[in-house]
C-alpha cells in the first residue's frame, strides 16, 4: 500500500480476491449452474432410456437360446415395471412346411372398423397417439383406384350404399420392399412368410416406411401410451411386446397367436367372416380351397412386384 | 486484469446463454413434446368377438331362455296351422308372431311358413327335398337352396371361424348359418362404425371429418 510507484497494489488487487469481485463471480457462477442444470432438464425425461443390458444386446439372429431367455426375462422385466404386470414373453419360431396367406373378401366387407380396434387391443399399440396396422378404405363401386379412397368416414351405419370397404394392412409381401432399405437388418423375412421387426435393432430411420407401398409401416414418433389395464400379457419377441419411443412396427399376422396355431385377432372379430387365414402349403386349408375356387384375385399394387400374400377376392 | 476481465465477460455470457436456454426450455420454445389431446377409448363393443347375432340353436344348446321356440305351447298338435295371405298374396303374420321380419329371397316370393318349417310338427324343418331336420340342425336345410355357399362354408370359406386355424394345437369352431343370418330375414344388417383414425396433430384432429385422401 506504502509503495511509491503504487503499482504492486493495483496488479495485487486485480490478481487477489477481494470480497467483491468474490461475491460477483460466485454469483455469476451460482446463477451459470442453476441454468445449466435448468437447460439439461429435458434430458431427466428420458427415462426410458436404453438400459446397458440392451444396448449391448446381440443381434436377434445370433442370439443363442441361452441368451435369448435372459433377453425375455429382461423383455418381462421391463414390462412389469412400466404397466405393473407380468407378461409372457415368447420367441416363437416359424413352423416348418406353413406358409400365412391371408384372403379378404370384399363382397363381404362392410367397412366396422372391428379388425382396426381388435388390432390395437390384440397388438399392444398406442391408444395416443394412435398407431393403427389397419387403415379401412372406402372407395366408390366401379373400379379399385386407392386415389378416391376415404379412410375417415364416419356415417351413422355402413356400409353405404354405392361403396366398397377395403381393409389394407401389411401385405406381408413375398418381395418385400420395406427390407431391402433396411440399412440395419433389423426387419427381415422369416420362413413362414412373415416380415417382422426387431425393435431392439431398429435405429428409427424410416427408410422402410418410404419404401411400403401400402402405407403398413407405422412409426412411434413420439412415446407410446397404452392404459395399464389394456395391455395384453401375451407377448412374442418379435410380435407385439411393446415398443419404444422411435421405432418401427406394422402387422406381423399376430404372430403370438398364429405361430401358436390360432387365428388372428382382426379375423376373429370380423362379424361378416370377410377375413380369412390359413396355411397355402395345407392344401385343405380355408386359403387353399379360396385360391383355388374364387376367380377374381386382387393383389394390391401388383404392378409393383411386391408379390403380397394379402389377397382380396370377389364370391364369384 | 485483462485475464480477468475476459474470465468474468465469458462466464457472464455463459450464464446468460443458459439462463435463456433454461427459459426457452420453460416456455417450450422449440416443442418439448406437449401432452397429446385425449382420444376417448374404442368402445368394447368393437372388440368383442362374438357373433352378429345369437341363434335360437345357441339359446338351446348354452341352456339359455329358448322357451320362444317352444310351438306347442301355443299351436294345438291335432290342429293344423292355417296360413293367411293379404290380396297382394303376402303373407299375413298373426299377432304373436309380430316380431319376425319376413324378409327371406325378393320379391316376396319366399312367402310360405312351410317352405322350411315342417307343417306336421312344427318343432321340426323341412328341405324340399323331403327330409325332416331338428331346429338346431338348419344349416343342412339352408344348403338344400344356397348350393355353393354351402360347399364354401364346408370348405371353410364362408363364415367366421375362431380359435385354431392349425387343427393339431387346437379346436376351431365353425359357426352356423344361423349365428349370423336372421333366417327370415338373412341379409346382413347394416351397422354403426367403430371410430376412424384420430391424427396425430392436433389441427389435422379438428380438421378432420369428411374429408378424403389417404
Amino acid at each position: 500500500m506504502s509503495d511509491p510507484n503504487g503499482n504492486s497494489t493495483g496488479t495485487a488487487d486485480s490478481r487477489a480476491m477481494n470480497r467483491r469481485s468474490f461475491l460477483r463471480t460466485s454469483a455469476v457462477l451460482t446463477t451459470g449452474m442453476a441454468a445449466l442444470a435448468a437447460s439439461l432438464a429435458p434430458l431427466m425425461e428420458l427415462d426410458d432410456f436404453t438400459s446397458a443390458e440392451r444396448f449391448m444386446q446381440k443381434y436377434y439372429k445370433e442370439l443363442t437360446p441361452g441368451e435369448m431367455a435372459r433377453v425375455l426375462k429382461r423383455i418381462e422385466g421391463e414390462v412389469e415395471r412400466q404397466y405393473g404386470i407380468r407378461p409372457h414373453v415368447r420367441d416363437l419360431k416359424p413352423m416348418d412346411g406353413v406358409e400365412f396367406v391371408y384372403a379378404l373378401n370384399l363382397t363381404r366387407c362392410i367397412g366396422c372398423r372391428k379388425c382396426v380396434h381388435a388390432c390395437v387391443a390384440e397388438n399392444n399399440q398406442s391408444r395416443n397417439p394412435e398407431i393403427q396396422y389397419i387403415r379401412v378404405l372406402k372407395m366408390p363401386h366401379g373400379s379399385i383406384d386407392v386415389e378416391k379412397a376415404q379412410h375417415n368416414y364416419a356415417p351413422e351405419s355402413v356400409p353405404e350404399k354405392g361403396f366398397f370397404y377395403m381393409p389394407v394392412q401389411c401385405q406381408q409381401c413375398k418381395n418385400p420392399p420395406c427390407v431391402k432399405v433396411c440399412p440395419v437388418h433389423a426387419t427381415w423375412q422369416e420362413s413362414d412368410g412373415i416380415t417382422v421387426i426387431d425393435y431392439d435393432w431398429c435405429i428409427g430411420c424410416r427408410y422402410c416406411a418410404a419404401a411400403c407401398p401400402y402405407w403398413a409401416r407405422h412409426f412411434n414418433f413420439t412415446k407410446p401410451t397404452i392404459p395399464k389395464d389394456k395391455v395384453n400379457p401375451d407377448m412374442a419377441y418379435l410380435g407385439n411386446r411393446p415398443r419404444r419411443q422411435g421405432v418401427m412396427e406394422k402387422c406381423h399376422f399376430c404372430i403370438q397367436r398364429t405361430r401358436a396355431g390360432r387365428y388372428p385377432a382382426c379375423l376373429e372379430v370380423c362379424p361378416t367372416g370377410a377375413r380369412k387365414f390359413g396355411n397355402i402349403l395345407d392344401p385343405n386349408s380355408e386359403v387353399s380351397y379360396i385360391l383355388r375356387t374364387k376367380r377374381v384375385f386382387i393383389q394390391l399394387k401388383e404392378e409393383l412386384g411386391t408379390s403380397p400374400r394379402f389377397f382380396y377376392y370377389f364370391d364369384v | 486484469m485483462k485475464n480477468s476481465h475476459g474470465t468474468n465477460a465469458a462466464l457472464t455470457g455463459l450464464s446468460f446463454l443458459f439462463s435463456a436456454l433454461a427459459a426457452a426450455f420453460l416456455l417450450n420454445l422449440w416443442g418439448r413434446p406437449v401432452p397429446p389431446e385425449p382420444i376417448p377409448p374404442a368402445d368394447p363393443v368393437f372388440t368383442n368377438t362374438a357373433t352378429a347375432r345369437v341363434s335360437g340353436a345357441e339359446l338351446i344348446r348354452t341352456g339359455g331362455d329358448a322357451s320362444g321356440l317352444d310351438c306347442y305351447a301355443c299351436h294345438d298338435k291335432s290342429k293344423p296351422v292355417q296360413l293367411h295371405f293379404d290380396e297382394h298374396k303376402k303373407l299375413v303374420l298373426p299377432e304373436e308372431h309380430q316380431d319376425l321380419v319376413m324378409g327371406h329371397g325378393r320379391h316376396n316370393r319366399n312367402n310360405n311358413c312351410f317352405n322350411c318349417h315342417d307343417e306336421a310338427n312344427l318343432e321340426l324343418l323341412q328341405t324340399r327335398d323331403g327330409r325332416e331336420l331338428k331346429l338346431v340342425e338348419s344349416t343342412p336345410l339352408c344348403g338344400s337352396c344356397h348350393g355353393p355357399t354351402y360347399r364354401d362354408w364346408e370348405a371353410g370359406a364362408h363364415g367366421r371361424p375362431s380359435g385354431y386355424w392349425n387343427q393339431k394345437l387346437g379346436p376351431v369352431k365353425r359357426e352356423d348359418c344361423v349365428s349370423c343370418h336372421d333366417p327370415h330375414s338373412p341379409a346382413f344388417p347394416s351397422r354403426a362404425p367403430a371410430p376412424g383414425p384420430h391424427p396425430l396433430h392436433p389441427a389435422a384432429r379438428a380438421a378432420s371429418g369428411s374429408e378424403g385422401g389417404h
